[in-house]
């Protein structure tokens, strides 16, 4: 049982065990990142319902979400010095998708996890593909460096807000109820600890729009995002929105 | 410690001299156009621009897509941008077969990013490798010219504390500013806050100090401000003990005082301005000057600096910051390439990881990656650059023959042309903008009018007069004239119901006559309901607890008000406007007083405060005392009398009694003999004397030229404004009034020259103006562009018939001039209806609305635009559309044989002019730093300046809105071209009779021209000499030298 929770605990990533999938992130560049924010956590959810095919005596103890929530809490502190958007967001996903095991825990379907997990790993993988593009642009994505975006490229720094808003559980994504779902189903001790995650989030996510959008900005000539690829963004973050209403129905 | 008073006077002399470079500051009330680099107008302009940049982070030119737009829309001529680059390149060696002309051309004008030619770390190996496109030739950075490169970045020309901020990414210094500016604001307050710092009277430093040691807040922060408080009680004391422990040289400390100063350097200015202020009540009742202002900045900073010393080990003092850069080079320079922002993007992750660990093998094995990769990205991309710039130039080969030597000179050239490429292209803006007014003015003798004209008027100087000037001439038979706005009569004026002074004087003049505005007819109880509603409803949402109620009770009337002011704006204000009193008729008392008139005044007003007081005091109402009662009681309060009054007696009061009423009259409402020969030293600055008047009146009718040919009709024309929710509102008002309206100047003048007394004695001094001239007072509201009269009920009977004439013609050019200047300003609501443009009555009520508008962040341009100022007749420049952009000073240099009149215009207007201008021109070319920003995120502050957000510096200059439109200037920055029309020697005599105009004309703040009307020549200051310009041709307008003055 132990060998297994620790290989649900390597894909659906708990600290130190997440630094392998930091690592992988790290190694990897444009859509194989991506892919690996989508499918990796899905793999964990995925153990974790097989394992009491195989186990019938298998439980999530309750150390496991106290370990989940320290993790997330770990990364979530480390979220407030990072400055590399990139990385950023990988910290973010091990943040996130650490709060994943009370759900699992708290007797939550297969369905509705794998939903838990999607709804973090989307916004966090668009947020990975504008890194990309600012990288194109400026040579990477690190905040302060290249501020004003707002002023220089308003369609980027306008999908990079709207991203970071639904990466960081606000409302109207299916983060946002998400978590409304989580502080309903977890005892006041461990909700503390999550309101006090999701500070944490919102507030790094503050410095990294403001490292981005804010300030004077640069003499570079570069073009902003096109205006279908603001589109698409618009899109997906619109189709998040639409489920997260969704979901609204099942949390409150 | 305690210092001795020559140390403390030495310090104190060392922050006066700091706080040099740092403009005052005047509040928003009276906005005061000042130069920005005001202190720093003993430099060249160029030098000044590059110092301002040193110490402000400013920008002094525009940026090179600007210019190109110019060069684009015609603005700037191409021969002229070529004419400054020929010169420019006059003295210079070729470099290998280049064209540089071509070149320098092309880099000006082909690309509106600078090139960045500079090399840090590659060199002229390095460029020539990336331009062959083979391998970097192989070198190494020594540890001491690493060391070197971050001593001479962040060792010099800041604070300590900024020091380690480049280097540690701290920020103590943004959370210093904070703290500063909660702490001004919390002395400085002007009635803004309910709640003000405890124990102001006793002085900035003081009164904070005392504060401080107290706050629970800075100590749970870990700010022991405390210990250091204790070391001294004095702000000199202090500043000495902090200098001390951060171990600054003595002999830096000024210059490390005026980068601290220069950090906030519009509260440093508020500050400074306010100190020197002699007559400002708050000044003088709360006092603070920079001594105070520093020592809380470096006590601050100390404490902040410790603390991060605590948590984080850094630095504490210049010696243990230094040793750090020699001890740890490599780490030194990687950190201020993160922390600067010029780390290479790629590896920025890698160096932030790099400089946190702290590990010197880590850092000594990753430096030399870092620094070739550095290296390689300069060379590539200045190479990238230089291919592009030669192919577009057609000299690419050249470029490509080009060795190492020939390749680090272009770079140089290079370097050199775009640091001073904001001056070229300023040169050449300016010949482009002075070619056509030079060529169009007009130096033919005065034409000899047949018959005087319908009416003449007199207009303030300000850019705007220009254009109504313009109508006004256009649509009658009238003649103008330009004058200074406050018509040459200095004065200190108390308003109706005011009860303070306000100067009505260039900033530069300093009034010493005192003007009263009295009612003609005043009931005691003629307060309006709806004003009390007003008072009432200001301090119910000032105090701390009733906002609560009061919205809760009354929120939806403020609904209504927000209602009818957003979708209604012009409807609604004329309606309330009927809910408000009449403004009463007044007059100015404006004659001195005889003793006997002042006594008379004095006993008056005791006798006017008594009867309030025993009404207050014991509810008698007027009826039930006599006179005598009241002459007795103020006898006794003076005491000029004792013993019992018919006032007690008629009221039974015992001795007691009597005694509390007289000691509450001499104390409460003081009516005592100290009192009273304080107003009778106040009633002493009352009015001017006959020969005073006679005196100014004189002069100012000279200095334009207007000593005979009176019309029937004088109208003294001052300006203002209107305009809602605005705090800048002061400065479209008349700077020449000390940044009011500007119609109690022409009524003082209109009711002086009106006098017959004033009159004769004119008339013997050869003004001859006759009797049926009358002198009318009127105002022109820029805003909106009406012309009304005013004191018309003075006017002479046989004057009635004519003066709905006068008035139409007075409409009809309000309705063009608005009609003129809508198109400029571009109104959502004009776009989707053109006509309201172009049709005059139409743009007049747009106008009007806009005025009302308090949404409205541009009611009307105000002086932005301005760019020359001509001293002459009317007719020098009456067949020029000059669109708003001059100042017109009527002159006439055959009634000023000496030259004095000139030199009077040479001292103030001009001179505040040039500050208008400049003020224009900085917030212009960089309006986040010299200009105040978007009027969008401002909020007032105190009462007396506006901050950007809740929390920022003052912000000093001229907003966006102001000078900008759709992001780029509206303003076109110039400095003022000005045009004097007099015999060249006349007018060279009385420029360098003035040293603070010949060093402005000198040290290029002023372009000056002088247009000789003897000979036709014109003269114009260049390259520090003076030269004849050339009217005709373009790009060489300057053609003889002559010989210098």
């Amino acid at each position: 049982m132990l060998a297994m929770l620790l290989l649900a605990a390597l894909f659906l990533p708990l600290y130190p065990l997440s630094a392998v999938h930091n690592a992988l992130f790290m190694r990897l560049n444009g859509l194989p990142r991506v892919l690996l924010l989508l499918i990796w956590p899905q793999i964990g959810v995925s153990l974790l319902y097989y394992a009491p095919k195989l186990i019938p005596a298998f439980t999530i103890p309750n150390e496991m979400v106290i370990w989940a929530t320290a993790s997330a809490a770990l990364y979530a502190l480390r979220l407030l010095t990072v400055r590399d958007l990139g990385l950023w967001a990988a910290m973010l996903a091990s943040s996130a998708l650490a709060l994943g095991w009370g759900l699992a825990a708290n007797g939550s379907s297969e369905q509705t996890l794998h939903l838990f997990v999607f709804g973090f790993s989307v916004p966090v993988a668009l947020l990975v593909l504008l890194a990309n593009q600012l990288t194109q642009r400026f040579g990477a994505a690190y905040a302060g460096l290249n501020g004003g975006l707002a002023i220089s490229h308003p369609r980027l720094s306008g999908m990079l807000v709207l991203c970071m808003l639904a990466a960081t559980a606000t409302p109207m994504f299916p983060g946002f109820f998400s978590m409304l779902k989580l502080l309903q189903i977890l005892d006041w001790g461990f909700g503390l600890a999550l309101l006090a995650i999701w500070l944490a989030w919102s507030w790094a996510g503050a410095l990294m729009l403001q490292g981005f959008v804010f300030g004077t900005p640069s003499m570079s000539k570069c073009g902003d995002l096109r205006t279908a690829g603001s589109l698409a963004y618009v899109l997906v973050l619109l189709g998040l929105s639409i489920a997260g209403l969704i979901l609204m129905g099942g949390s409150l | 410690m305690k210092l001795t008073l020559g140390t403390q006077l030495k310090i104190r002399t060392m922050v006066h001299m700091a706080g040099e470079p740092i403009p005052n500051f005047w509040p928003m009330r009276t906005f005061i156009h000042h130069n920005p680099l005001f202190g720093l107008e003993h430099l060249n302009f160029a030098d000044a621009v590059a110092e301002g940049q040193r110490l402000f982070h400013a920008r002094g030119y525009l940026p090179r897509s600007d210019y190109q737009v110019y060069l684009a829309e015609g603005r700037i001529a191409p021969a002229h941008l070529s004419a400054q680059l020929h010169r420019l390149l006059a003295d210079e060696a070729p470099v290998g077969d280049l064209d540089l002309h071509r070149l320098l051309l092309d880099l000006l004008t082909g690309t509106s990013v600078p090139l960045g030619a500079q090399l840090h770390m590659a060199d002229g190996a390095d460029l020539h490798a990336a331009l062959a496109g083979t391998a970097l030739p192989p070198r190494t950075v020594d540890a001491t010219e690493l060391a070197a490169h971050v001593t001479a970045t962040v060792m010099h020309g800041q604070p300590l504390y900024a020091a380690v901020d480049s280097l540690y990414g701290s920020e103590i210094g943004a959370t210093l500013d904070e703290l500063v500016i909660k702490s001004c604001l919390d002395f400085l307050d002007e009635g803004q806050s309910s709640w003000q710092m405890p124990g102001r009277e006793n002085g900035l430093f003081a009164a904070w100090s005392a504060v401080a040691r107290h706050n629970l807040r800075l100590f749970i922060r870990g700010l022991h401000i405390k210990n250091i408080l204790e070391q001294d009680d004095s702000p000199e004391g202090v500043i000495s003990y902090v200098m001390h422990e951060l171990g600054v040289p003595e002999d830096e400390w000024t210059a490390y005082f005026t980068s601290e100063l220069t950090r906030l350097h519009g509260w440093s200015g508020f500050i400074r301005w306010r100190a020197g202020a002699k007559h400002y009540y708050w000044g003088k009742r709360y006092r603070a000057d920079l001594v105070d202002f520093l020592a809380i900045r470096l006590v601050l900073g100390l404490a902040l600096l410790r603390e991060h010393v605590q948590h984080r080990r850094l630095p504490a003092s210049v010696a243990a910051l230094e040793g750090f850069i020699n001890n740890h080079p490599e780490q030194a320079y990687l950190r201020l390439e993160l922390y600067s922002g010029s780390v290479l993007p790629a590896l920025a992750h890698r160096v932030e990881d790099a400089v946190d660990s702290g590990k010197p093998t880590r850092l000594a094995r990753f430096l030399p990656e870092y620094i070739a990769q550095k290296r390689s990205h300069e060379a590539q991309s200045l190479a990238a650059g230089l291919r592009e710039l030669a192919e577009r130039a057609g000299c690419a080969a050249a470029l490509a023959r080009l060795d190492v030597t020939g390749l680090a000179r272009l770079c140089a050239l290079l370097t050199r042309v775009e640091r001073v490429e904001g001056q070229l292209w300023l040169n050449a803006h300016e010949a482009s903008f002075m070619q056509p007014l030079l060529a169009g003015i007009d130096l033919s003798p005065t034409l000899v009018r047949e018959k005087r004209p319908f009416a003449q008027f007199l207009f303030c100087i300000d850019v705007r007069s220009e254009r109504i000037r313009r109508q006004l001439e256009r649509v009658g038979d009238y003649q103008t004239y330009g004058i200074a706005g406050f018509f040459g009569v200095p004065a200190s004026f108390v308003g109706l119901d005011k009860g303070s002074e306000i100067h009505l004087a260039p900033v530069v003049v300093m009034p010493k006559n005192l003007v009263l505005e009295l009612p003609i007819a005043r009931q005691a109880n003629d307060e309006a309901f709806v004003s009390v509603l007003e008072k009432v409803f200001h301090d119910l949402k000032a105090s701390v607890l009733s906002p609560f109620i009061t919205v809760e009770a009354i929120g939806l009337l403020f609904g209504l008000d927000m209602f009818g002011k957003s979708l209604a704006p012009l409807a609604y204000n004329q309606w309330r406007q009927r809910l408000l009193p009449l403004a009463q008729s007044s007059r100015l008392l404006l004659d001195k007083l005889s003793r006997e008139q002042a006594d008379s005044i004095i006993r008056s007003l005791q006798r006017v405060l008594i009867v309030r007081a025993i009404g207050h005091e014991h509810g008698v109402a007027r009826e039930d005392v006599t006179d005598e009662m009241v002459r007795e009681l103020r006898e006794t309060a003076l005491g000029h009398r004792q013993g019992s009054t018919a006032f007690a007696r008629h009221l039974q009061l015992d001795a007691d009694a009597e005694a509390r009423l007289i000691e509450r009259l001499q104390r409460v409402y003081r009516i005592n003999q100290g009192y009273a020969q304080i107003q009778l030293e106040q009633l002493g600055r009352i009015g001017y004397t006959l020969d005073e008047q006679v005196g100014f009146a004189s002069m100012a009718l000279r200095s334009i030229g207007m000593t005979s040919g009176f019309s029937r009709f004088v109208v003294l024309t001052g300006h203002g404004s209107t305009s809602e929710n605005n705090p800048y509102e002061s400065a479209l008002d008349c700077g020449a009034c000390g940044g009011n309206p500007g119609l109690v100047s022409a009524r003082v003048l209109a009711q002086i020259v009106n006098r017959t007394a004033v009159r004769e004695r004119l008339r013997a001094k050869g003004i001859d103006i006759g009797d049926d001239v009358w002198f009318v007072p009127a105002f022109h509201n820029t805003t909106t562009d009406e012309l009304s009269l005013h004191d018309l009920e003075l006017l002479p009977p046989a004057h009635l018939v004519y003066v709905e004439r006068l008035t139409n013609g007075l409409a009809a050019a309000s309705r063009l001039c608005a009609a003129e200047r809508l198109a400029t300003l571009e109104y959502p609501s004009s776009k989707s209806n053109p006509s309201a443009d172009s049709d005059p009555a139409s743009a007049y009520r747009l106008a009007r609305r806009n005025a009302m508008d308090w949404s409205q962040v541009r009611p009307e341009w105000g002086l932005s635009g301005n760019a020359a100022f001509v001293i002459g007749r009317r007719q020098v420049t009456e067949g020029l559309d000059m669109r708003g952009r001059v100042f017109l000073n009527s002159y006439d240099y055959l009634c000023d044989r000496k030259g004095r009149l000139l030199e009077n215009i040479l001292t103030g207007p001009l001179v505040v002019g040039q500050w208008i201008s400049m003020e224009h021109y900085f917030s212009a070319v960089d309006n986040e730093h010299y200009g105040s920003g978007s009027k969008v995120y401002h909020n007032v502050a105190g009462r007396f300046g506006v901050m950007t957000g809740n929390l920022s510096d003052l912000r000093t200059g001229l907003p966006s809105q102001t000078v900008l439109k759709d992001g780029r200037p509206y303003h076109e920055p110039l400095r003022l071209l000005t045009v004097i029309e007099a015999p060249f020697e006349h007018a060279r005599r009385a420029i360098y009779g003035i040293v603070k105009v010949r060093n402005l004309v000198h040290n290029g703040w002023i372009r000056m021209v002088v247009a000789d009307p003897v000979t036709g020549l014109l003269h114009l200051f260049e390259d520090g000499d003076w030269q004849l310009y050339n009217r005709g041709a373009a790009g060489s307008a300057v053609t003889t030298k002559e010989i210098s003055a």
